[in-house]
This record gives C-alpha cells, sequence and structure tokens, in this order.
C-alpha cells in the first residue's frame, strides 16, 4: 500500500508539472496522429499487392500496429523518462540521494517521473486496436479480452526488463546515455508480424530480443488468430524478466561507488 | 552559385576540424549507422515475404535485396541532419558567433553533414558487407548506370541538405520546426521510395511521387543503378531532380534573408 502511495504521489506531481506546458499536448497529438497516419499509409501501400502478409490481412496488421503504438506511448509516458535519469545520476554521482532515502532505489528509480503528454500514443493506438477490431468484425468475448490484457501486461514487463538491465550497463560503462537506442533499434521491427523475417532473425525476435511478445502476440490474441503456446507464455517471460532484471540491477548497484570516491 | 576561393578554404578547414570532432562519438555513430540498416531490413522482409518464390510488380526477391541494400547507402548518403545540427544553434543563439565570421554560417552545417557522414559511412560499410553476402541481392548494374547514379547521387544529397537546411532554418520563427520536419519524414517514407520502391506505388500515388522533391532525395538514385526506368522516364526524373534543385536552393535563400533579418541572440 506504502508503494502505491508512493507511485501515486510522483504520477500527481508529474501532472501538476506538466500542467505547465499544456501546448506539448498539441504538438505531440499532432506529431501521433502524422507518424500513424503515414504508418496506416505504408500498410495501404503493402496491402494494395497482397490481400495477406504471412498470414495477416490488412485489419489484422492495422491492430498488431496499435498495439505498436500503445505500447511505444506507455515507454515514453512511464518508463524511459525515470530510467534515462538514473543514467545521468549515476554519471554526476547524485544518485547517492536516490539511496539515501527509505524506499527501494529501483521502485523509486523507475517511478519518479511521467511525462503524461505521450499518454497521446497510447490513446490513438488504443484507438487504431479498436477501428482494426471493428472491421473485422471480432467477437471480442470478456476472455478474450482478459486474455489480451495479460498478455498486454507481460509484454510491457518484458519492455520494462529490457530497458532496466540496459540502465543497468550504466554501473559498469558510466558513458551509456545512448545505450536505449539499442531497444529502439530491435522495437521498431515490432511494427509488422514477426512472421514476415527470415528463419534467423525470427528467432533472434523470439529467443534473444523478444520483440514477438511485445506486439505480435498480443495482436494474435485479440484478432482471434491461432491462439499459440506464446499466448501463455508471454506473461510467464514477462516475469522472469522482471525478476533477471532486478537481480541485474542489485548486481550493478553494489558497484556504484558516486562520484569522486 | 559561385563560390570564393577563401570561402572554400575555410569550408574546408571547418570539415577537418569537425572530422576530428565526430571521432570522439564514434560508438553513438555507429549505433545510429545501424539505425539506417535495420528500416531497410524491416521492408526488405514485408516484400521478401509478399514476394515468396515468385514476384511482386515485377521485383523478385533479390531485386527488393538489391534495392533495400543500395538504399541503405544512399539514405546515408542523402540523410539531412540539419535539424539536429543547425536548427539547435540557432534556437540557442549559438549562430551569433558564426555570424561574425566571414562566411555564411551555411557552411558550418555543410561541414558537419559532410563530416558526419564520412565517420559514420566507415563503420556503415562492414556491416553493409556482411549484409550483401546474407542476403545475396542481384545488381543488375551497367557502367552507364553507376555513372549516372553517382550524378543522381551527389543532386540527391545536395538536395536533400537544402530541404533539410530550410526546415532548421524555421526555427528563426518557431519552437516547433521539428513537427514541420516530421510531416517532411512521413512524406518521404510513403512517396520516396522507403516503404516500397515508387513503381509499386497505386497509380495516382505514383504520379504525386513523380511529381514532388521526396523522391529525388532517395528513391530516384537507386531506380537510376538498378535499371529500373526507362530512357523516358530517365531523362523526366533528372529533370525534374535539377528543378528541385533549383527551386531548393532559391527557397534557403529566400527564407535565410527573411530569417536573418529578425533573428536577435539571447540576451540581445
Amino acid at each position: 500500500m506504502r508503494i502505491l502511495r508512493i507511485v501515486s504521489a510522483f504520477l500527481r506531481a508529474a501532472i501538476l508539472k506538466e500542467t505547465a506546458y499544456r501546448a506539448e499536448l498539441v504538438g505531440n497529438l499532432f506529431r501521433s496522429v502524422i507518424g500513424i497516419g503515414v504508418a496506416i499509409g505504408g500498410l495501404a501501400v503493402v496491402f494494395s499487392h497482397t490481400s495477406e502478409l504471412s498470414g495477416w490481412r490488412l485489419e489484422q496488421a492495422m491492430v498488431l500496429l496499435g498495439v505498436y503504438y500503445l505500447v511505444q506511448g506507455i515507454v515514453q509516458t512511464a518508463l524511459s523518462p525515470s530510467l534515462n535519469e538514473v543514467v545521468s545520476e549515476v554519471r554526476k554521482g547524485t544518485f547517492d540521494y536516490v539511496l539515501l532515502k527509505p524506499v527501494p532505489s529501483l521502485l523509486l528509480s523507475s517511478t519518479r517521473r511521467f511525462v503524461v503528454w505521450h499518454i497521446a500514443d497510447v490513446m490513438l493506438g488504443g484507438a487504431i486496436i479498436a477501428i482494426g477490431l471493428i472491421r473485422l468484425e471480432a467477437q471480442i468475448t470478456f476472455g478474450v479480452a482478459a486474455i489480451f490484457v495479460g498478455v498486454m501486461v507481460g509484454g510491457v514487463a518484458i519492455v520494462f526488463s529490457i530497458w532496466l538491465a540496459l540502465t543497468t550497463l550504466v554501473f559498469w560503462f558510466v558513458r551509456v546515455e545512448n545505450i536505449t537506442m539499442i531497444f529502439q533499434l530491435f522495437f521498431d521491427t515490432g511494427r509488422y508480424p514477426v512472421e514476415i523475417y527470415p528463419f534467423w532473425l525470427r528467432q533472434l525476435l523470439t529467443f534473444v530480443f523478444p520483440v514477438a511478445f511485445i506486439t505480435t502476440v498480443p495482436a494474435q490474441t485479440i484478432t482471434g488468430r491461432e491462439p499459440l503456446v506464446a499466448i501463455w507464455l508471454a506473461p510467464l517471460i514477462g516475469v522472469l524478466a522482471l525478476l533477471a532484471a532486478a537481480r541485474f540491477w542489485r548486481i550493478g548497484l553494489s558497484r556504484y561507488t558516486s562520484a569522486s570516491s | 552559385m559561385i563560390v570564393r576561393r577563401a570561402t572554400l578554404a575555410g569550408a574546408l578547414a571547418l570539415t577537418r576540424a569537425e572530422v576530428a570532432d565526430m571521432f570522439q562519438y564514434r560508438v553513438v555513430l555507429f549505433l545510429y549507422s545501424l539505425w539506417e540498416v535495420v528500416h531497410p531490413i524491416v521492408y526488405l522482409a514485408v516484400w521478401g515475404a509478399i514476394a515468396g518464390e515468385g514476384e511482386v510488380g515485377g521485383l523478385r526477391l533479390s531485386d527488393f535485396a538489391a534495392y533495400y541494400l543500395t538504399f541503405m547507402l544512399v539514405s546515408h548518403v542523402t540523410a539531412a541532419i540539419e535539424i539536429y545540427t543547425f536548427g539547435p544553434m540557432i534556437q540557442q543563439g549559438e549562430l551569433s558567433p558564426h555570424l561574425l565570421r566571414p562566411m555564411n554560417p551555411v557552411w558550418v552545417a555543410a561541414a558537419r553533414n559532410i563530416s558526419y557522414k564520412s565517420v559514420s559511412m566507415l563503420l556503415l560499410i562492414p556491416v553493409w558487407i556482411g549484409l550483401v553476402i546474407i542476403l545475396r541481392p542481384s545488381f543488375t548494374i551497367t557502367a552507364g548506370s553507376v555513372a549516372l547514379f553517382l550524378v543522381a547521387l551527389v543532386v540527391a544529397a545536395l538536395l536533400s541538405f537544402l530541404v533539410g537546411t530550410t526546415f532548421a532554418l524555421l526555427a528563426f520563427w518557431t519552437t516547433r520546426s521539428f513537427s514541420f520536419w516530421e510531416i517532411w519524414i512521413g512524406l518521404t517514407f510513403l512517396l520516396g521510395g522507403q516503404v516500397a520502391p515508387v513503381e509499386l506505388l497505386p497509380g495516382f500515388v505514383q504520379n504525386l511521387a513523380t511529381a514532388l522533391p521526396m523522391r529525388y532525395t532517395l528513391g530516384f538514385p537507386i531506380e537510376v543503378l538498378l535499371n529500373r526506368l526507362d530512357p523516358g522516364e530517365l531523362a523526366l526524373g533528372f529533370a525534374l531532380q535539377f528543378a528541385w534543385l533549383i527551386a531548393a536552393a532559391l527557397i534557403v535563400r529566400a527564407v535565410w534573408r527573411a530569417g536573418i533579418r529578425q533573428y536577435s541572440a539571447v540576451g540581445a
């Protein structure tokens, strides 16, 4: 309960702080609309030459794109602002102040900041998913919706774990401002179903850097494509990834020596 | 455009300094280069998945491989980075010291552009060669197409630089030049030959892509190299590419003159 209170206090503070920059919402919304419009235009070009892409119909690919933007929005709202701050604090030595507070360092480091305007991506992503589903005339039962939410939570947990693990490298290498670009590099392959990639890349994107579980699997779940074992695996992998990343964080933390010591 | 000798010498010195500076950031530059490799691979995979063993609009998998491998190099050479390098200079008032020098600050942007590309190209080439070995492209090139390609590539790089500079100069008036730039990037993605080779765009969109400038900063040189155009299309393409280059040069000049007149540095 105390954890919930702390996180909601951070969230409240973030909202208060960012209402000072209301025009940002318009700006971000504008950019998100352009980005998503272009991405859908791209899908239209691709599907003008085929009726299905590795077994995915246009509407299903749209749902997948919606999932991509939804996750992207969550990352930019809640994950990257806090964790990026860790990188600069460790470099400057001000990470001391995080360690001094009577709250677990991992909790504090990952929930301190929210850039609420990026919620625009989350909303638009949700809208694209809804449009895709309506055009598919999908019958979404309560059960399917529940599984979808579970799989999405698993996917976000995987994203968080990867991001946290990349951030934790700061304890060894200090100058890693751009390391999270590696995440974006792989994540961008998730705009399309993982089935389109050649065998070796598909393996890489499923088992080593599991983008497949972040966009393809949730989209599969909700559009009623063949239910795979993967659907049950996603939340499980999410939990395992979280545990591993938290363990890695603790190992990294023990190497922290502050500045000039 | 006539360039004085002193200006040229100055530009050369600037470029040398910028290259030395760039080498400090080789890891970041390497990551950026990888980025430019990922997007073509995604679209190569998309079209490869559709083509399978057959073909799409007359293109086989190996043709797509050749197209997108060439794309990686062309998009690298023609990338416009001015919105990141030149725009912030204007916004943060760093332009002022450059205005005191006896040459136009646009040369600073040019020097930075060239140094960024030459250093990161060194890092990109090994990755690219590895991909050529994996992806087995069929490069349908001839001596003539290579020669024409080099012309189209240089013009594309110049045009792209001028367009990038124009958008960066919008920083004289607005703090949101990024939003405008993203519209350009989006249009280039759709019409410039990124999501698909222009010849695969549906009817009227293809005509639009032929008329607008985006294709001439990216897709056109690739089509020239791989012999995808008949003589008529080739002539029309070059004519439009040069026309857009001249138009862009005039626009940059006009925007620069209007912008510098109302520039005021921080603290002025």
